[in-house]
C-alpha cells in the first residue's frame, strides 16, 4: 500500500524550522509543473534551467514569510510567473528558441492528426513545423497574454486559480485568453482548416 | 468547430515537449549545490537582509520600515566603524601613547629571561662559607 503523500503545508513548516530536505522533497514535486510554465513563456531549455534555479532559490530565501494566507502551490506560481515576466522583459527582442524533444506520443493524438493531416504525409516533418509554428505564435503574444496561455490552455489551470496567481479578475484572465486567442487563430490558420 | 476550441486544442499539443527523462533529478542535484555555492560565496549583508526582511515580509508597508531601519542600521555601523578608524590613522595623542608604550615594554626585561650575568657566574663549586651565615662585619 501507498503511503499517502505528505502536505505540502507540512512541507513548508518543516522547511520553515531548517529541515532543507523538505523544500528538496517541495522542488521535486513543483520542478516539472514549474518547468512546464516557464519553458512555454521563454520557448528556451537553457532559459528555463536558469530560471527555475533561480526561482526555488528566491522561494527557499523567502519560505520563512509565507504566512499560509494561500495556497503554496499558488505562491510557487506568482514567484515563477513574475520572475519569468521580469526576465523577458530584460531579455526583450533576442527570441531564440531552443525547444525540448516532442514526446513520441503525438503522433498518435488525434489533435495532432487532424492539426496536420492537410499537408506533407511525412508525421516528423509536420510535427517539426507544427512545433515550430506554435513556439513562434506564442512568442508573437505579450508576456501576460503569454502567461496566461500557457496556464489555461497547456496546464489546463481554472481561470480562479490564474487570477489568484496573477492577482487581476478572473474577468480580466477571460478577456486576456480571448484577445490572445484571436492573435493565435491568425498566426496559426494553416493547422485550423478543417 | 469553434475556432475558440480547435486553438486551444492545438495548444494542448504543447504538453508533449518534455526535456529529457533525467532531466529533474539533475534539477535537484544542481539546486543543492547552487544552495551550498550561495551560502559561502554570498556577502554577510545580504544574508542578513533576507532574514531581517523575512520577519515582515507578510506586511508591505512593514517591509517598507524594516527596509528603512536596515538601511540606517548599516550607514550607522559604516559612519562608525569609519569614524574610528579615521580617529586611530590622525589622534596624534593615541599614537603617542601607543608608541610610548610599546617602548616601554620593548625595553622592559622580560620576566621570562634570566639576566645574562647571572649565567656568566655561574657556580658548581660552593663557597667555603655559605652567604647566609656571613657575619655583617666580616671583610
Amino acid at each position: 500500500m501507498d503511503t499517502p503523500e505528505t502536505p505540502d503545508s507540512e512541507l513548508v513548516s518543516r522547511t520553515q524550522a531548517g529541515d532543507a530536505r523538505a523544500f528538496d522533497e517541495l522542488v521535486v514535486r513543483f520542478s516539472p509543473r514549474l518547468y512546464g510554465l516557464v519553458y512555454n513563456m521563454t520557448a528556451s531549455h537553457e532559459d528555463t534551467n536558469d530560471l527555475l534555479q533561480d526561482i526555488f532559490a528566491k522561494a527557499y530565501r523567502s519560505i520563512k514569510g509565507f504566512q499560509g494566507k494561500s495556497a503554496f502551490y499558488t505562491w510557487m506560481h506568482t514567484i515563477a510567473v513574475n520572475m519569468t515576466i521580469n526576465f523577458l522583459k530584460k531579455r526583450n527582442r533576442r527570441k531564440t528558441m531552443s525547444l525540448d524533444d516532442v514526446d513520441s506520443g503525438i503522433l498518435s493524438d488525434p489533435d495532432f492528426i487532424k492539426a496536420t493531416s492537410h499537408g506533407d504525409p511525412s508525421q516528423d516533418a509536420n510535427l517539426v513545423e507544427l512545433q515550430k509554428k506554435l513556439n513562434e505564435s506564442m512568442l508573437k503574444l505579450s508576456h501576460e497574454h503569454r502567461a496566461v496561455v500557457t496556464m489555461f490552455d497547456i496546464q489546463g489551470m481554472p481561470h480562479a486559480e490564474i487570477a489568484k496567481i496573477l492577482k487581476i479578475s478572473e474577468g480580466t484572465v477571460r478577456s486576456r485568453l480571448f484577445y490572445a486567442h484571436r492573435q493565435l487563430q491568425n498566426h496559426l490558420q494553416e493547422f485550423m482548416k478543417h | 468547430m469553434d475556432s475558440e476550441e480547435s486553438i486551444s486544442k492545438l495548444l494542448r499539443l504543447k504538453r508533449y515537449e518534455q526535456p529529457r527523462p533525467d532531466y529533474f533529478e539533475d534539477f535537484l542535484a544542481e539546486f543543492q549545490l547552487r544552495q551550498r555555492a550561495e551560502v559561502i560565496h554570498r556577502p554577510f549583508w545580504n544574508i542578513a537582509w533576507d532574514r531581517f526582511s523575512s520577519l515582515f515580509s507578510p506586511l508591505p508597508s512593514m517591509r517598507l520600515v524594516a527596509a528603512s531601519s536596515f538601511a540606517a542600521a548599516v550607514i550607522a555601523t559604516g559612519v562608525t566603524l569609519n569614524w574610528s578608524s579615521q580617529e586611530a590613522k590622525t589622534s596624534p595623542a593615541t599614537w603617542n601613547l601607543s608608541s610610548a608604550a610599546q617602548t616601554r615594554l620593548e625595553s622592559a626585561p622580560s620576566p621570562f629571561t634570566a639576566p645574562k650575568k647571572r649565567v656568566s657566574s655561574l657556580q658548581y663549586v660552593l663557597p667555603t662559607r655559605p652567604t647566609g651565615y656571613a657575619s655583617a662585619r666580616s671583610f
